[in-house]
């Protein structure tokens, strides 16, 4: 074994370059309008169509040691909250600059550590400010819009467009649905390079400028003849009502004051508004979810038979469905389980329809030679036959035969399997009327061993009368089936049961390419949404914590620019070192690089919205309400004062922005904070690094242009 | 066929030291632990260049887990950082700096190695006396009675890994629960011999760094949420636990070498399944109520338990087991034979609990000598190092109820100690060497060499600045490295390396690496104002000690290598 390792040069910080052009490839992700991007392969020629920062780094190489710490940075941001990856990515490729910067101008690692570090810890106090409090929003989920059964009503998805939905604009939305369908056929035709073309111009329709004002002129026309207007925010009471204002022109501290009198109109207990708020431009993805809430809400009630009960969102029993190549029309939500099973047990499924079914729910494969996790199979065993009766019939035929009896003994005619299934016993089974279904994931099983109480096993073997679950129904989930089948010949099937606290998302869309992202999509905002309504808390967003932080920054980087030596505000633990003094001379310089990643933040997704036509134009805004806010002397007011103009300016699209009446705009606190936190820290920890060791067989590896600088132990 | 090669003669190597080769890769390892060394230490992203995993740390453990040297010398002396971290935790890359130290001074000095290193023992004697008399100035007797030092303590071992990104009001969390988790792991009624129980550190990655806790009890991870659907169970009274270290799963994987030849129709499995069901009978007839095995429990033997309101926790881990036996009081049972009712045990209580995404059964002992600390971190590369930076703080807790002191940290007992060994060697000379036959000249030549690697060790702290010492205690001051060269002290400096002393109590300062005027180290400790003071770095006594000789015995040993004989078969 040999040992390199590789020294990084002071200076110009090789890692901290790196994870700044990894950051830059996200920064189109940034906003309320995304530009997709194809990643074409060009050995194999596939390619995939991305619009978050978990695929493109999935997609990119990165077998750079600062390349695998960025993708584990998002990998974990991302399991862990679901959503805030675009501002992890951002803030990475913001501070990694910044902090060169600050190197090249010669401070010292500890202290841009220790300055960044504190800086965003000093903010992420100050932004408390902005935190809305999200009260009592299952008291006025009124029952009009209860879905019962199959009825459940379609919400439309349309993927690129997404300002609300809404009669005036359907004439437009056809039109882009024409585009969209055409690229299909391109899509479709193998020929990725072209229709990536394509798809990147069906991608800038939004940002298109003209289209924009169209769209525009549509909604304010709309908007000046109120009476056939008809808002998707029909259920709030703050927007439709006359007192819309007084929130606006209350200034500052009513926010910390929960439960009193006027802090009701202040908070936020609508959902629909928080749904809408924490969209982001999503409206048709964050509509499914509002939906599924809805749904658990009002199976939760049925339940406990009271509706003031506790009610928690449980996200982990939501499931979505994809459906590609299916029209967009079927988008829903629906209570149940919606799974795909070969149309060949269309006959089966008629025959189970509209009667309750014994479950059996089997934890491993329903195969022969399974054996749970753990059972080591000896190999050294032989069977050997004492007289000549052999037995016809195969092993397997024995086995599946002896299931079968199991299963007619306990009159079990549904059997679901979290692993694989024998597709001999799953012919056997259908000849017999009972259906057999795999690949079930474990929180599913879980649920309808709660609700039809079934106990799950691991072989079938082990079932006995306690096992089997009671009063499953299987239906179709369409009422003409055959309509909606997949490219792979599958169906969609329906399993319900009394009280279960089910959800699946059916997710359909005519280009393939672009399943992936709808997913993505309803997972970020079921995430949004679950951990507002965990968090009991959001932000008011928009851009408007980003930029309380920015004033924030710049205030405190003034404050410590006059008082110079004896800003020593920040007690550190270093107190003893030099530190402490250099600090002081340090920290405005360090504090002004921190609050460029914000600027560049909202300058760039104001770009990204297309209001300005530059990235210099939006933040020459920026710079000028900056300026405001810091001289009115209370930067977290000053945002709360001009919520309405800054959210039309900054904080919003921009589509909207001559409408008086802007649907707040909400954010998720703690995955928010600790995407800043996250960005930061992994910037920190490559800044700190001085080199690096590669151990194993580096030695011969390493190409004769790399090894320079490298030293060997 | 066998092939027979002639064997190649052995490579003999003189005088390896001289080698320039050697010296190269000498300062190259020095370079990496002395870049890695204190607070602002600088990281090293440890990957095997195609794609693994990568690890940033400045850690020593971790380094030398990954760091592969070629030479017998290097060998040698990662060989004894090596035991000496296994044995004390701490002063890792204390022990590799110094001993680079010692060595690289010598290198210029014409005096035969014998000399040297006798030499270097009786310095190595003059410290280790010093610092385990009373009359030593750089070291605190811990007080007990208050957990002010313990936990300035935790929080400089916390403080000098940077890689564990904490800010410092997660860094006081996180020492508070180690403090908190290590004294759950001392039993109540204590006699003669107290016997420490175990901290156990519970992973949950991705969660916040102030999401940590500690629990007293065991936390066993579990995705089985049928099983805590059973909690609580109503019982008055402590809960019967049988533990298996022997797998239940049903297979029977010690069927030795050769073929097994069965008959058609005789079935393996399900007679060791209807062994493994008698097993369960017997339990369920003892009045078990909670069954743990280390492997793995076969589903029908679970469903036969479940069945009969016995809780069944299987793939516990090896790791879990020893803590476990100890905490319930119960012997690993290691066969499906009959079961002796004396190796059952208790727990009081057996509850849920989750932590964000993860579900635990919670066990509550009888006596509490076991403690889990859940660690939370933001991403693998961070938690890893916070894990080993908690190991290293409970381990060091220990060691110090075993030596009642703390060494004043932050560089302040190596120059202490440096200017401590200067003055003795000018002064009494006489009482160092004794019957020796080294004169006093060369005395002097090696006292230099090995204070001044005593202070580059101390120097080594600073990567951004420069270090000055005062002359009344000999402590360690740092400054900017760009400092104009007439100043006042007193407004430039704050504190000492340690924070036991102030800029404003009328020192004079110079330089380290100026000449030297040796001066009498003063004893100025009262316990009380050492006590008083809140924010102390301070280092572990044992540790601190152990290394220090490690790395004299180390640069001895090194030193006198005379040939090295390689074996090239």
């Amino acid at each position: 074994m040999v040992m390199a390792c590789k020294v990084i040069n002071k200076r110009r910080h090789v890692g901290l370059q790196q994870l700044s052009s990894f950051a830059k490839t996200g920064r189109t992700f940034l906003g309320p309008v995304k530009s997709s991007k194809f990643i074409i392969d060009e050995e194999s020629h596939e390619s995939v169509l991305i619009s978050s920062p978990v695929r493109l780094l999935e997609s990119l190489d990165l077998t750079s040691a600062v390349g695998q710490l960025l993708n584990e940075a998002v990998q974990a941001q991302n399991s862990t909250y679901g959503t805030g990856t675009n501002t992890l990515l951002f803030f990475v490729g913001a501070w990694s600059s910044a902090a060169e910067e600050c190197l090249h101008l010669g401070v010292p690692i500890p202290v841009i550590v220790s300055v960044m570090s504190e800086g965003l810890s000093s903010c992420n106090e100050e932004v408390v400010s902005l935190q809305v409090p999200v009260h009592n929003l299952f008291d006025h989920v009124d029952n009009t819009n209860t879905f019962s059964g199959l009825e459940t009503p379609s919400v439309n998805l349309y993927p690129f467009l997404q300002i609300p939905s809404d009669t005036g604009l359907i004439q437009k939305e056809h039109e882009l649905k024409d585009v969209s369908q055409t690229m299909t056929i391109y899509s479709l035709s193998g020929r990725p390079v072209k229709s990536c073309k394509l798809f990147r111009s069906q991608a800038k329709v939004e940002a298109d400028k003209n289209v924009l004002q169209t769209l525009q002129t549509l909604i304010n026309s709309r908007h000046a003849n109120t009476s056939c207007r008809k808002s998707v925010l029909i259920h709030s009471r703050h927007f439709n009502s006359t007192d819309n204002n007084q929130w606006i022109s209350n200034p500052g501290g009513f926010l910390e004051q929960p439960g009193a009198a006027t802090s009701k109109t202040h908070s936020c207990n609508d959902l629909v508004e928080l749904a809408v708020g924490l969209s982001h431009g999503d409206h048709s993805s964050m509509k499914l979810v509002e939906a599924a809430v809805r749904l658990q809400y009002q199976n939760t009630c049925m339940q406990q038979g009271n509706g003031t009960t506790a009610f928690t969102f449980d996200v982990s029993r939501i499931f979505t469905c994809c459906l590609p190549g299916v029209p967009e029309t079927y988008t829903c939500v629906c209570p149940g389980y919606i799974t795909l099973v070969s149309i060949s047990s269309t006959t089966l499924i008629k025959e189970l329809k509209d009667q309750p079914v014994r479950v059996v729910l089997v934890q491993g494969d329903l195969t022969e030679n399974y054996c749970h996790l753990g059972f080591n199979k000896s190999t050294n065993i032989k069977t050997v036959l004492e007289s000549m009766k052999v037995n016809q019939d195969s092993a397997e035929e024995l086995w599946a035969n002896h299931v079968l009896q199991i299963l007619i003994q306990f009159n079990v005619h549904l059997v679901l399997v979290q692993g694989n299934v024998s597709e001999h016993l799953n012919e056997k089974c259908m000849y017999s009327k009972r259906l057999v279904i795999g690949s079930v994931n474990g929180s599913v099983m879980q649920a309808f061993a709660e609700a039809t109480g079934a106990i799950q096993v691991a072989y079938i073997t082990q079932v006995n009368e306690d096992c089997v679950g009671n009063g499953v129904y299987v239906t179709f989930w369409k009422s003409i089936p055959l309509d909606i089948v997949d490219k792979k010949n599958r169906m969609a099937i329906l399993l319900k049961t009394e009280g279960i606290n089910l959800v699946t998302a059916v997710l359909t869309g005519p280009v393939t390419a672009q399943m992936q992202t709808k997913e993505d999509r309803f997972w970020t905002c079921a995430y949004r949404l679950y951990y507002a309504l965990k968090e009991q808390k959001v932000f008011l967003g928009g851009g408007a914590v980003e930029f309380l932080c920015l004033s924030h920054l710049r205030i405190i980087e003034e404050k410590s620019l006059k008082k110079g030596n004896h800003a020593c505000s920040w007690r550190l633990r270093h107190s003893s070192s030099w530190l402490a003094s250099s600090l002081a001379l340090y920290r405005p310089t360090v504090l002004k690089r921190l609050a460029n990643g914000w600027h560049r933040y909202l300058s760039t997704l104001m770009y990204n919205t297309a209001s300005y036509s530059s990235e210099f134009e939006a933040g020459t805004f920026v710079q000028q309400h900056l300026q405001k806010a810091i001289d009115s002397g209370s930067p977290s007011s000053y945002i709360l004062n001009e919520y309405s103009e800054l959210n039309s300016g900054v904080f919003n699209s921009g589509i909207s922005s001559k409408l008086e009446q802007i649907p707040r705009v909400y954010d998720t606190v703690t995955p928010k904070i600790e995407a800043w936190r996250r960005a930061l820290d992994l910037v920190l920890l490559v800044l700190q690094t001085d080199s690096e060791i590669v151990t194993g067989h580096g030695h011969t590896q390493l190409g004769s242009q790399e090894s320079e600088g490298i030293l060997f132990l | 066929m066998s092939r027979l090669e002639a064997k190649k003669p052995s490579v003999c190597e003189s005088k390896p030291l001289t080698s320039e080769r050697v010296r190269a890769t000498l300062s190259v390892l020095k370079g990496i632990v002395t870049s890695c060394y204190g607070p602002s230490g600088r990281l090293k992203q440890l990957h095997n260049g195609a794609g693994g995993h990568v690890c940033t740390t400045s850690q020593s453990s971790a380094l030398l887990h990954s760091l592969s040297v070629t030479h017998p010398v290097l060998k040698i002396l990662t060989a004894s950082m090596q035991n000496h971290v296994s044995c004390f935790s701490d002063c890792g890359l204390f022990v590799a700096i110094l001993c680079c130290n010692l060595i690289e001074n010598v290198q210029g000095i014409d005096l035969a190695p014998t000399t040297i290193i006798e030499l270097n023992k009786l310095l190595l004697s003059l410290c280790t006396d010093y610092l385990k008399s009373e009359a030593c100035a750089c070291r605190i007797p811990v007080d007990f009675s208050s957990t002010q030092i313990l936990l300035c303590l935790v929080q400089s071992i916390l403080t000098s890994k940077p890689a564990c990104m904490l800010t410092r009001k997660e860094v006081d969390h996180i020492s508070a629960l180690v403090l908190r988790a290590f004294l759950l792991t001392i039993p109540e009624k204590a006699g003669d011999h107290i016997i420490l129980g175990k901290s156990i550190i519970v992973p949950l990655k991705g969660q916040r760094v102030i999401d940590s806790t500690v629990l007293p009890g065991m936390l066993i991870e579990t995705s089985e949420v049928q099983l805590i659907r059973m909690l609580p169970i109503k019982k008055s009274g402590a809960l019967k636990v049988a533990l298996f270290c022997v797998s239940l799963s049903g297979d029977f994987s010690d069927t030795g070498e050769g073929t097994l030849a069965v008959s058609y129709g005789v079935s393996l499995e399900n007679a060791v399944l209807d062994q493994l069901v008698n097993l369960g009978r017997q339990l369920v007839r003892d009045h078990i109520d909670l069954v743990m095995c280390q492997k793995v429990i076969h589903p029908s033997l679970k469903q036969f338990l479940s069945s009969h309101q016995v809780i069944a926790i299987d793939r516990i881990g090896v790791t879990l087991m020893e803590p476990l036996s100890k905490m319930t009081g119960a012997q690993p049972i290691g066969s499906l034979g009959s079961v002796s009712p004396r190796s059952y045990g208790s727990v009081k209580d057996l509850r849920s609990a989750e932590f964000g995404s993860k579900r635990f059964f919670h066990l509550i002992p009888n006596e509490v000598t076991v403690s889990s600390l859940l660690l939370c971190n933001r991403n693998d590369t961070a938690w890893d190092e916070l894990k080993l930076t908690c190991q290293t703080a409970l381990h060091v807790l220990q060691l110090t109820i075993k030596e009642p002191f703390v060494f004043l940290g932050g560089g302040c007992t190596e120059t202490h100690l440096a200017a401590y060994v200067r003055h003795k060697t000018l002064n009494e000379p006489g009482s160092i060497l004794k019957h020796d036959g080294c004169t006093q000249t060369e005395l002097q030549l090696i006292a230099e060499a090995f204070c001044s690697a005593l202070e580059s060790l101390a120097g080594s702290l600073e990567h951004d600045g420069e270090i000055l010492t005062d002359r009344k205690y000999g402590h360690f001051w740092s400054v900017q490295s760009d400092s104009p060269a007439v100043v006042n002290w007193p407004d430039l400096l704050s504190r000492c390396g340690c924070g036991l002393h102030s800029s404003q109590e009328e020192l004079s300062w110079s330089f380290l690496r100026s000449t030297h005027h040796p001066f009498v180290p003063q004893n100025c400790l009262p316990c009380e104002a050492a006590n008083s003071a809140s924010d102390l770095t301070v280092d572990c006594f044992t540790a601190k000690l152990s290394g220090l000789q490690v790395a004299v015995e180390t640069a001895n040993l090194i030193l006198d290598l005379a040939y090295v004989i390689e074996d090239t078969n």
